[in-house]
């Protein structure tokens, strides 16, 4: 079952990360399942999220100390974890959001049909 | 930083895991409610809703199995797991678990053992200071060139020491024999060992009148002095003389040799010429002065050479020390033993292989029958590395659990190692398992487990989850594990016929060995050394009465058929030689004057070692007379070799400082006096035999007359052990003279062979070891084999194949691979047995006899090996067979 998965288009970590303080900064406090679904949503459905591979990454964030989590209460009375940004995480977010920029200007740069370079 | 505070909060990860677990879980669990609920709430049915979002999530285990990875340390933690999980299998299957960790700790064992060996000897640096600059020539030299070099080196700093110089110590209980080391003044300082109490040699000591010092071993000490703090200082008799003691050895200083009980000054005096330039052969070490290389130092030897033999008032032969060498003292004292080690580790060595080839065998079809729960593991999302990493843990916990085992065995077994080999090893009492032997165990045993654990992993890991899960088994994929078993049983046969050809050719040597002819009668003789003082014998004619009065004491005792006395018995190692003047032999300028080993004996002893008079007559009575007629007698192939074609009886030899020529009135058959291959010892070119009496002392020049003799007793078969009796009458005679080394004439002989014993019972162990594994092995696969051949059997028999049909098929299996197995074998031995032709005697390295003898038994082994499962196939019911799956 585990190697269909990698057929589709898979969500490399490195962004997943990102994706997940961007979405944690524009939602604020959320538990997995709603972080899953809202980058689904974002990406226009066209990132097929393996919902199972967003808990590690949430995980690995939590140990840089870049969000933090708690258990609280979804909005039809259900237990859930909420993850939340910390400040660190929020730093951490401008910078990728920076480094992020710039690399895509860079490459958007190459990717442009030939005139951008007159 | 951020990874390092990922790191600790993962290390920590790795504990309180069930608190962790329980929330990963209710994470999943909400994760799929709230899924669950948007689906309802978009109109799925429940069910459809439920497997929707269990999708989504890609499967909660392997979700959590991720998840988990992330979560603690992963290798750590895993492998906590695995050991658990390890230890549970091996406690779940006794019978498998107690032949692999046997089968490792006799590998692991066993060359732990040997390392110990290697490790205590070879590579154990000596205990001296900065031991690595001590050197040793490789000739021996006389004193006068000794004072040459010590005086002339730049290079470095030399000493020198006699090899052993035997005392008696009297003014105690018993007098006693003792070995001791007559040393340079500076011999401790430059090899850098202090006392233990008191001090070394001072510079004068080695002067006449100064020279009464002595130190004593700790050994000594503590044996004949209790211990006394208060002997520093006292004087002891030794050979007569009072010596002052002025130290005691710390314990562990066993130098030149661990028989060393004490040393004095060396007495170096010019004046005695012949002692100083010519008789007294001693081992010349030193240490590089700074800076020095050993290269300089062998070039600087080279041009001593000739500055030595100009210093001689005569004219050596040109050719005298040409090949001295300069090693590392480490390699001058370990010498033959080396190869000799080396061997022996190479041995064990093949044996771990076989044992390491058994284990891997039996994990393969261990691994075989696990696959179900290996492709269920698969299922669960156990990745295929996560796997692997498992089984290595199985196979590296038999391998932790066999090689603790086998370093107790090898503690055990290196107290029977050091008591089987020869005395004379260098360094023996240096063998311990020390830090550097445990480490060694250790890496051993990881080596090992990764070796036979790793292809069976390797295979296990690749099982295809689906169709193991359908079918419970995978004919394909078990052909593969089958060959890589049968290579492993046909590798292990060719191991195990190199080492039983080897252990073949060292027996066959050794028999050949022991059955060698001495030249002489070895049973019902007794020998004993008898050694007055020199000084006793310095009256003339005192030593001589003492001895005949001895030899008529003994011969009078009943029991005591015959009574003889030599200065030398044959393979003990004393010699005295003579440079001698031999009639009609002239000595070519620049070649070496004949040197001749001098057996001084009483008339009987000739008759009583039965050694044959080939021609002319033997000694009398009257030969010992004052004014009797010098006379000799001459070996057989002494008498060939400088008279050859002549007739020997008649013709004269004399010592090269004697003026009246020595007349042979007989020719006497050859003995080995050197070992059980050589007569005499390389140095030496003949020998000859000289009465006991007033001539025999004269001929040795300044001394006076041979006080060490060495009495043998031809006793009747009941009364070998004669020995008391001989110690009371020496007594009686006379109570300052020492009786030692009481032996029979057998016991020597043996001991001259027991390096080759030794070595031939230690590779006969491993040979047999390695056949009793190589048979087990070949067992296990045939009887797998057999196991997974049941349904075709069962075919076969339903076919109308005869049971003997069946027998043949499963035995003829098994013959093949041990005909594949032996024929790689004997290639191998002949390649390998070549490295061992050293410790061969009179046998080939590619003894035809030994190679076949070998190769029927590995295939009357590898048969029997396979008869009981053959026979089990022979009795299958084939109904029974049929439906077996």
């Amino acid at each position: 079952m585990g190697d269909k998965a990698n057929d589709k288009k898979d969500v490399w970590q490195g962004t997943l990360a990102l994706m997940v303080l961007k979405t944690l900064q524009a939602m604020g406090p959320l538990h997995g399942y709603g972080i899953a679904r809202r980058i689904e949503q974002t990406s226009g459905d066209l990132l097929a999220v393996n919902y199972g591979t967003l808990y590690p990454a949430l995980l690995k964030l939590e140990q840089e100390g870049y969000i933090r989590s708690e258990w609280g209460f979804s909005d039809n009375n259900r237990k859930a974890k909420y993850y939340k940004l910390t400040r660190a995480g929020r730093k951490q977010l401008n910078k990728e959001e920076r480094e992020w920029e710039e690399t895509t200007a860079i490459l958007a740069r190459f990717l442009a049909p030939g005139e951008g370079r007159s | 930083m951020r990874r390092v505070r990922a790191w600790f909060s993962r290390l920590a990860g790795v504990f309180g895991k069930q608190k962790r677990e329980q929330d990963l879980s209710a994470e999943m669990e909400s994760h799929l409610q709230l899924h669950i609920e948007d689906n309802l709430r978009s109109g799925m049915s429940q069910a459809e809703a439920r497997r929707e979002a269990k999708m989504k999530l890609g499967g909660v285990e392997q979700a959590k199995e991720n998840y988990r990875e992330r979560r603690g340390l992963p290798l750590l933690e895993t492998l906590f797991q695995d050991m658990r999980y390890a230890i549970r299998m091996l406690r779940k299957n006794p019978g498998f678990t107690t032949i692999a960790v046997l089968t490792l700790a006799l590998g692991i064992g066993a060359n732990t053992a040997i390392f110990s060996l290697v490790n205590g000897v070879l590579l154990r640096p000596l205990p001296f200071r900065n031991p690595e600059r001590l050197v040793g020539m490789t000739s021996y030299y006389p004193k006068g060139p000794f004072v040459v070099m010590r005086d002339r080196s730049q290079t470095m700093e030399i000493i020198a020491n006699s090899d052993s110089t035997e005392f008696n110590l009297t003014g105690v209980d018993v007098p006693v024999r003792l070995t001791g080391s007559s040393v340079s003044l500076n011999w401790f300082r430059v090899l850098g060992a202090g006392t233990a109490m008191g001090r070394t040699f001072e510079e004068g000591e080695d002067q006449p009148g100064k020279d009464s010092v002595v130190i004593l071993s700790y050994t000594l000490w503590q044996r004949q002095f209790r211990g006394d703090r208060d002997i520093v200082g006292h004087a002891i008799l030794l050979d007569g003389v009072s010596r002052e003691v002025v130290g005691v050895m710390p314990p562990d200083f066993r130098f030149p040799s661990p028989k060393t009980e004490l040393w004095v000054p060396l007495h170096l005096d010019p004046r005695t010429t012949g002692d100083y330039w010519g008789s007294s052969y001693m081992p010349i070490l030193a240490r590089l002065r700074p800076g020095a290389t050993i290269e300089q130092a062998r070039v600087e030897l080279a041009s001593l050479r000739p500055q030595i033999l100009a210093a001689y008032a005569w004219r050596m032969p040109d050719d005298s020390w040409k090949n001295a060498d300069v090693q590392l003292l480490q390699e001058w004292l370990v010498g033959e033993f080396r190869a000799k080690l080396v061997i022996l580790l190479g041995a064990v060595g093949l044996l771990l292989l076989i044992a390491c080839a058994n284990v891997a065998n039996l994990l393969l079809a261990r691994a075989t029958a696990r696959r179900k729960e290996i492709a269920l593991r698969k299922a669960l999302g156990a990745g295929r590395w996560r796997l692997v990493r498992q089984l290595i843990t199985e196979s590296m916990l038999l391998a932790m659990i066999g090689g603790g085992l086998g370093l107790g065995a090898a503690v055990y077994g290196l107290k029977i190692l050091k008591a089987t080999l020869p005395a004379d090893m260098p360094r023996l009492t240096d063998v311990a398992v020390d830090g550097r032997v445990l480490l060694f165990t250790a890496t051993l045993a990881i080596l090992t487990g990764l070796v036979f654990g790793a292809m069976p992993a390797n295979g296990a890991s690749k099982v295809d989850l689906t169709k193991t899960l359908r079918t419970g088994g995978d004919k394909d994929e078990s052909q593969g594990t089958n060959r890589l078993s049968r290579s492993l049983v046909v590798g292990e046969v060719a191991v195990a016929a190199v080492l039983v050809i080897g252990a073949g050719l060292l027996v066959k040597s050794l028999w050949k060995l022991s059955n060698a002819d001495t030249g002489f009668h070895q049973e019902y003789i007794l020998t004993a050394r008898v050694t007055p003082n020199q000084s006793f014998c310095a009256v003339a004619g005192r030593c001589q009465a003492f001895y005949e009065d001895l030899l008529n004491r003994m011969r009078a005792l009943p029991g005591v058929k015959g009574a003889a006395a030599v200065n030398g018995l044959p393979l003990s190692g004393t010699w005295e030689t003579v440079p001698s003047d031999v009639e009609a032999h002239t000595v070519a300028p620049g070649s070496h004057v004949p040197m001749l080993l001098e057996r001084v004996i009483t008339p009987e002893y000739l008759r009583l070692m039965g050694i044959p008079l080939l021609k002319g007559r033997a000694f009398t009575d009257a030969d010992a007379a004052p004014n009797a007629e010098r006379v000799t007698l001459i070996s057989k192939s002494t008498a060939e070799r400088y008279w050859p074609g002549k007739d020997p009886i008649g013709m004269h030899v004399k010592p090269r400082w004697m003026n009246d020529w020595w007349t042979v009135v007989g020719v006497v058959g050859d003995v080995k006096e050197n070992s059980l291959v050589r007569n005499v010892p390389e140095w030496i070119d003949g020998e000859v035999y000289m009465p006991y009496g007033p001539h025999a002392i004269q001929g040795r020049g300044n001394e006076s007359a041979p006080a060490e003799l060495t009495l043998l007793l031809r006793t009747s078969e009941s009364q070998i052990q004669i020995g008391g009796e001989l110690q009371s009458v020496v007594a009686e005679l006379n109570r300052e003279v020492p009786v030692s080394q009481i032996q029979t004439l057998h016991g020597w002989v043996s001991e001259a062979a027991a390096g080759p014993r030794s070595t031939a019972s230690l590779f006969s162990i491993f040979a047999a070891l390695a056949l009793a594994l190589g048979a087990v092995g070949i067992y296990g696969v045939i009887s797998y084999s057999v196991a997974q051949r049941t349904r075709e059997i069962g075919i076969r028999m339903a076919l109308g194949a005869r049971r003997q049909e069946v027998l043949l098929l499963i035995v003829g299996q098994s013959a093949r691979l041990a005909l594949l197995g032996v024929a790689t074998g004997l290639a191998g031995a002949l390649l390998l047995t070549r490295l061992m032709a050293s410790l061969l005697y009179g046998v080939g390295a590619s003894d035809p006899a030994t190679y076949a003898a070998v190769a029927i038994l590995l295939l009357v082994v590898a048969l029997a090996a396979s008869f009981l499962p053959a026979r089990r196939a022979m009795r299958l019911d084939p109904a029974t067979a049929l439906r077996h799956e």
